[in-house]
């Protein structure tokens, strides 16, 4: 299984990263979430939200969770990036795409990723109040 | 031994400081670690449960043995997306 993962200040470009995508042609499915900061966290009005990371811990977090994906499902391929920093509201903090031979497969992966991130990959928010 | 201890997000916050180096017993567990952290920082203590430990890049139990020169992660839980 290829990966790929960014973790970065930079904003996340989804229109490039969508153009890089390179699928085999035995995959029939590709699935891609871009989660978004919202404007309201909590009951609190927010401008943005600022992301810390252990990042050497995260990447190794990520490593695990890339390789429980490759034994479970028939992906081909996982691209995940995440932002770091102050990201704004409507802007996209994290971005994960999945590629597989079907969709069932590919949405099943990509969830699963996305719960194991939140349960074990230390990443922090920190909202900035309006 | 000594192991250096990292205090992420507001867990710096609460210590005043993102790193402190202690002094502990050989063969002292992470549990007993925390304890001992939890006595030098006491405004951890209000997370004491839902505190995160990892050594190294690895999340560990309490009972784990610690060692000369560890890295000691305490953190609260995560929130990444």
């Amino acid at each position: 299984m290829k990966t790929e993962l960014t973790i970065s200040t930079a904003a996340i470009n989804e229109a490039a990263l969508a153009k890089r995508r390179e699928m085999g042609k035995g995959m029939g499915a590709v699935i891609y979430f871009s989660g978004v900061v919202r404007e309201i966290e909590g009951n609190a009005p927010i401008t943005a939200i600022d992301y810390e990371a252990h990042e050497e811990m995260a990447r190794h977090q990520f490593a695990l969770i890339f390789d429980a994906v490759e034994k479970s499902w028939p992906v081909e391929s996982v691209r995940l990036v995440h932002r770091l920093g102050v990201v704004p509201v409507n802007e996209p903090s994290l971005w994960v795409e999945v590629t597989a031979p079907h969709r069932a497969e590919a949405f099943d992966a990509c969830q699963f990723l996305i719960d194991e991130m939140k349960q074990k990959v230390p990443i922090w928010k920190k909202p900035l109040p309006a | 031994m000594k192991v250096s201890v990292k205090f992420w997000s507001y867990f710096a916050d609460l210590t005043g400081c993102k790193e402190a180096e202690i002094e502990l017993s050989d063969y002292t567990t992470l549990g007993q670690a925390h304890t001992i952290v939890l006595e030098q920082f006491p405004k951890l203590a209000g997370a004491k449960n839902s505190t995160l430990k990892a050594v190294g890049l690895e999340y560990e139990d309490d009972d784990f043995v610690l060692s000369d020169g560890d890295e000691v992660s305490f953190f609260p839980p995560v929130q990444g997306g």
